[in-house]
């Protein structure tokens, strides 16, 4: 028996059992792909009956003949008169608060993994300590200071809540990443006369895109659906400035009516984090540290 | 490169920073912002009510439509940062800012006499908090009415003046309809509260107004034999319901009604406010031709006169010239005609009879001159108290609960929240 054939009895057996491992993994990710997926599918369909059909009977029912499919509630939620303004203020809001509070949790994380100064332990356990302050309980004290600062209604105060919301989750989650790229990578750079800064800009930040692409999906997507931070901080002083959540909320009326617009509102407003969400896709996949020190 | 490269992030987000700062907009004397419930069409009803004024004067309206202004507001009154005039929760969170100094008093705003001559007694009183004025009521809803269609069966030259004049009139006319009542409970995280406009109504005119008012403000045991009697009839009426109890849990209110016209009929009766008459099948429907609706019988014909409504109370957080002007224009009857005109909407004000079509009016007559009016008990109770009732309304009907277990655990919610108030 040759090496080869050797390392061939050795590796066949084992294909074969992962091959086969994978098969029942991939079924089991299969059926709960399709049990989670049932309800948006529901909605989806739903989002195209009438208000009778679709709180009369299931939304499989429309599967069957006769058919009966509207485009109303997609008209009359595009129909309102200050979607598109909002729709443009949501964008407004989500994207600088997105990129700032990971900007500023880039900065943080590198520091609290390859900067040595004092407390630096304490002080991280103290901002990942604040993931537990309920944002609720923020509310009234931070408005009362966007107030005495003349913010309220504009987008910097929600840039700046949102930012201070995200901060203490993008940073234990960057300092993680940053925490577990190779040492030996920083000390060579060092060793060639990098800076701090020259390192944070030329290797932690171009090896942790991955992180912050899962990052940025996570804090678009609270920005984007947010209502709350933003009925409190903005529609106060100037209604002009409020996101798409506030348009959508205002389908229902105030007797509880309009619910059947929803399913319509919630495809259209989730149009925009999907192309984010696949156009940000193939960074997680991507590993730039795979390569990058050699043995 | 990386040079330039690594002020540019920095670069980008001071840009942004003075472009927010810039697109601050200055409240100036001539706007007015209000915060109200009103989204959608009630949204575009309330503009159109407020262009006259701003044409008149100049002045502009910023209005936001949000079911969240409880939320708003209990983030605003502590920190001052409020809209001019905004709806409020009800009396009681009236009062309780008022109290806070954060509402102004209406009395030198309104013109007084004017007002209370125009409006319905019980409405300028909820909207007193310690001898001063500081709610308005600018719409109001007539609660108890009870919907047929009328190619059934037309009951607008005998309705019935009784409950068991109701019944036994339901007997006779019931034809191939299905059940006596429809009833349809769900409105989301609302759900309930038909079912308690059900027992308030109930309540009203088996026991009157004086018992009615003691048990919203808490001085009535909720298990008193009155209590139960009216949550004893209650589920008599959903055991006569179409589907029964679990379908008026799963239906949703605004389309309970629709049963009424369907072939066969599910139904013959449907209780529910006027609004209703813009929802569901109604909307497409002509009021007073094809569908019409009498008012809840009296139980007990002591109480024949007693009636059921329910309004949005309007306040003013900053005293500026043009939210006075803008406040006392609401509450005048050119205001609210263009405001009933447009249909859905009852007003306080006796004086404003432009409504759509004869059954608005009668519903909006029925309001402004009423001789015994209550106003909806689970708007008035304490916000906990409020929401318990609607829960237990869900559980009961659909037969988790018993009335005598609904009631015991209202009764020890009652105990925690009345004391909090």
């Amino acid at each position: 028996m040759t090496a080869a054939g050797a390392a061939l009895d050795r590796v066949g057996p084992k294909q074969g059992w992962l091959a086969h491992r994978h098969i029942g993994l991939h079924t089991a990710l299969i059926v709960l792909m399709i049990i989670w997926a049932i309800p948006t599918l529901g909605l989806f369909i739903n989002s195209f009956r009438p208000a009778t059909d679709a709180f009369g009977t299931g939304w499989w029912s429309a599967l069957f003949p006769p058919y009966n499919f509207t485009f109303e509630n997609y008209e009359h939620v595009l129909g309102q008169s200050n979607i598109g303004t909002n729709f443009l203020n949501s964008l407004f809001i989500s994207i600088p608060a997105t990129v700032i509070p990971i900007f500023v949790a880039a900065f943080a994380a590198y520091a609290f993994s390859w900067m040595e100064f004092p407390g630096r332990n304490i002080l991280f356990v103290v901002v990942v300590g604040l993931l537990v302050v309920p944002l609720q309980a923020t509310l009234i004290p931070v408005l009362s200071m966007f107030a005495s600062w003349g913010i309220a209604g504009t987008f910097l105060a929600v840039w700046l809540a949102h930012t201070a919301y995200g901060l203490p989750f993008a940073i234990y989650l960057l300092r993680n990443f940053m925490g577990s790229l190779p040492r030996e990578v920083f000390e060579s750079a060092a060793i060639d006369g990098a800076s701090s800064v020259t390192s944070f800009f030329r290797l932690a930040l171009p090896m942790s895109v991955p992180a912050i692409a899962a990052l940025a999906i996570f804090q678009f997507l609270f920005v984007w659906n947010d209502l709350l931070v933003a009925l409190i901080y903005i529609s106060i002083v100037n209604p002009d400035n409020l996101p798409l959540t506030v348009s959508i909320a205002g389908l229902m009326t105030s007797q509880g009516a309009g619910t059947e617009f929803l399913g319509a509102a919630a495809f259209i407003s989730m149009a925009l984090p999907l192309i984010v969400f696949f156009g940000l896709q193939r960074f997680f996949v991507r590993g730039i540290v795979g390569g990058a020190v050699k043995g | 490169m990386a040079r330039r490269f690594r002020w540019f992030m920095p670069l980008v987000v001071v840009t942004l920073v003075v472009a927010a700062c810039g697109t601050s907009t200055t409240t100036d004397d001539k706007t007015v912002t209000v915060i109200g419930t009103w989204t959608d069409a009630e949204q575009d009803a309330f503009l159109a009510m407020v262009k006259p004024w701003e044409t008149d004067t100049g002045n502009t309206v910023k209005y936001q439509g949000t079911r969240s202004i409880n939320d708003i507001l209990a983030a605003g009154v502590p920190t001052g940062v409020l809209p001019d005039l905004a709806g409020l929760p009800g009396p009681g969170q009236m009062a309780e800012y008022a109290a806070a100094g954060a509402l102004q008093p209406l009395d030198d705003v309104l013109d007084v006499a004017t007002y209370t001559d125009e409006t319905s007694p019980a409405l300028v009183e909820l909207g007193k908090s310690e001898g001063k004025t500081y709610g308005v009521f600018i719409k109001a809803a007539l609660k108890g009415l009870i919907y047929y269609n009328t190619a059934a069966h037309d009951y607008a030259a005998s309705p019935p003046a009784t409950w068991d004049e109701l019944i036994s009139q339901g007997a006779t006319n019931q034809g191939d309809a299905e059940a006596l009542w429809c009833v349809g409970i769900s409105s989301g995280d609302a759900s309930g509260w038909p079912a308690t406009d059900w027992i308030e109504n109930i309540l009203l005119r088996q026991s009157g107004p004086e018992v009615y008012n003691d048990w919203w403000a808490g001085n009535v045991e909720w298990t008193d034999p009155k209590i139960k009697a009216a949550f004893d009839l209650y589920v008599d009426v959903i055991d006569n319901s179409y589907g029964g109890g679990t379908n008026t849990v799963a239906t949703k209110f605004e389309l309970a009604g629709d049963p009424l016209f369907s072939s066969p009929p599910g139904c013959e009766f449907f209780q529910q406010a006027n609004f209703m008459s813009g929802l569901g099948k109604f909307a497409d429907l002509a009021a007073g031709t094809d569908f019409n609706a009498f008012p809840f019988p009296a139980i007990n014909p002591d109480y024949a006169k007693a009636v059921e409504g329910a309004g949005d109370l309007f306040g003013m957080f900053h005293a500026t010239d043009a939210a006075k002007s803008l406040m006392k224009y609401l509450v005048t009857a050119e205001a609210q005609d263009i405001w009933v005109a447009a249909g859905g909407a009852l007003s306080a004000n006796k004086n404003a009879t432009s409504y759509p079509d004869d059954f608005s009016k009668n519903a909006g007559a029925a309001v402004a001159n009423a001789e015994q009016f209550v106003f909806d008990a689970s708007d008035l109770m304490p916000s906990a108290m409020n929401a318990a009732f609607w829960s237990h309304m869900v559980s009961l009907t659909n037969g988790d609960e018993t009335v005598d277990e609904a009631l015991e655990a209202l009764q020890e919610v009652a105990i925690d929240a009345y004391a909090a108030e």
